[in-house]
């Protein structure tokens, strides 16, 4: 949390850029390409490549919709699909060997400034979609019970992204600090424990994130 | 001397925000073991709301790993 990544480019002299960085250039253009390549061959009866992806897309569009509802599960479900994709990818480049050793590549998420511009993001979005939704409702919502509930509300708005980012980041870094401590301790086999279960967890991480910001998504643009 | 305390302080962030979270998901973990057992139709909802549940909670556990790894640091 203390320490600062060290810089590796300087680019046009005020851009920092560091392994995190690097690390999301790379799962950007693996995600870039992927669904380039299925795009271009997209067929009737799918492939097995394209199989392999219908499926991931299927279930996640199950996954929104059954805590959005069919409407609204299909109207955001770009912004939550890549949000997951992103984290799911950003988790699991952790556990490759090599990344998190280097400077030039590091674990995105295992980096609070990453997981709270996940964070920010989630907030611009959720007052946004707020917004379009109902501006009536939007307002109204902040006063709902009472309207000495205010600063409590508006609190929650800022605590909610907040502790969404401190979550991701904690368990992600936690995790790669417990590895780091066991293969110390006993570097041969017994780090392999902790990384099992860490293929469970980054799994985990990306879907609860994803799943609370739809759950707030839900409170905010819920219209009576 | 202050290192010392530190450290002692590090532990007991951790230890605490660790007995009682886990206190709070196993007993979520229990009752949401026996709503399955009694209605195993309902799973699907139940299981989808307990990884909320067991979330939140373990953000607690989280916030008291970080403030730890922030004092380890002080040492």
């Amino acid at each position: 949390m203390g320490e600062k990544s060290p810089v590796i480019i300087h680019l046009f002299g005020f851009l920092d850029v560091t392994g995190e960085v690097v690390m999301m250039w790379v799962i950007l253009a693996i995600a870039l390409v992927l669904s380039l390549l299925v795009r271009r061959g997209l067929k009737e009866r799918p492939g097995r490549f394209q199989n392999v992806i219908e499926t991931g897309v299927e279930y996640l569009d199950n996954f929104f919709e059954g805590l959005l509802g069919h409407e609204r599960g299909r109207k955001y479900f770009s912004f939550l699909a890549s949000l997951f994709i992103f984290i799911i990818f950003a988790n699991y480049s952790g556990l490759f060997p090599g990344v998190g050793q280097t400077v030039y590549l590091k674990a995105p998420t295992s980096s609070l400034s990453v997981t709270a511009g996940l964070g920010v993001t989630t907030f611009v979005f959720l007052q946004w979609a707020g917004l379009r939704a109902g501006p009536k409702h939007y307002f109204k919502r902040f006063v709902s019970p009472m309207f000495f509930m205010l600063p409590l509300l508006l609190l929650d708005e800022i605590i909610k992204p907040a502790s969404l980012a401190l979550r991701l980041f904690g368990n992600i870094f936690g995790e790669e600090m417990v590895t780091e401590e066991l293969y110390n301790i006993f570097p041969i086999g017994v780090p392999m424990v902790m990384m099992v279960l860490s293929l469970l967890f980054c799994a985990l991480q990306a879907m609860v994130f994803t799943m609370l910001t739809s759950i707030y998504l839900d409170e905010v643009t819920e219209i009576e | 001397m202050r290192s010392e305390i530190i450290a002692i302080a590090a532990a007991a962030a951790i230890a605490a925000s660790t007995i009682a979270p886990a206190i709070g998901q196993g007993i979520t973990a229990k009752s949401a073991m026996e709503s399955i057992a009694r209605q195993p139709d309902a799973a699907k909802d139940i299981r989808s709301t307990l990884i909320i549940a067991l979330a939140l909670m373990e953000a607690l556990t989280i916030y008291g790993l970080l403030i730890a790894f922030m004092l380890v640091s002080k040492i």
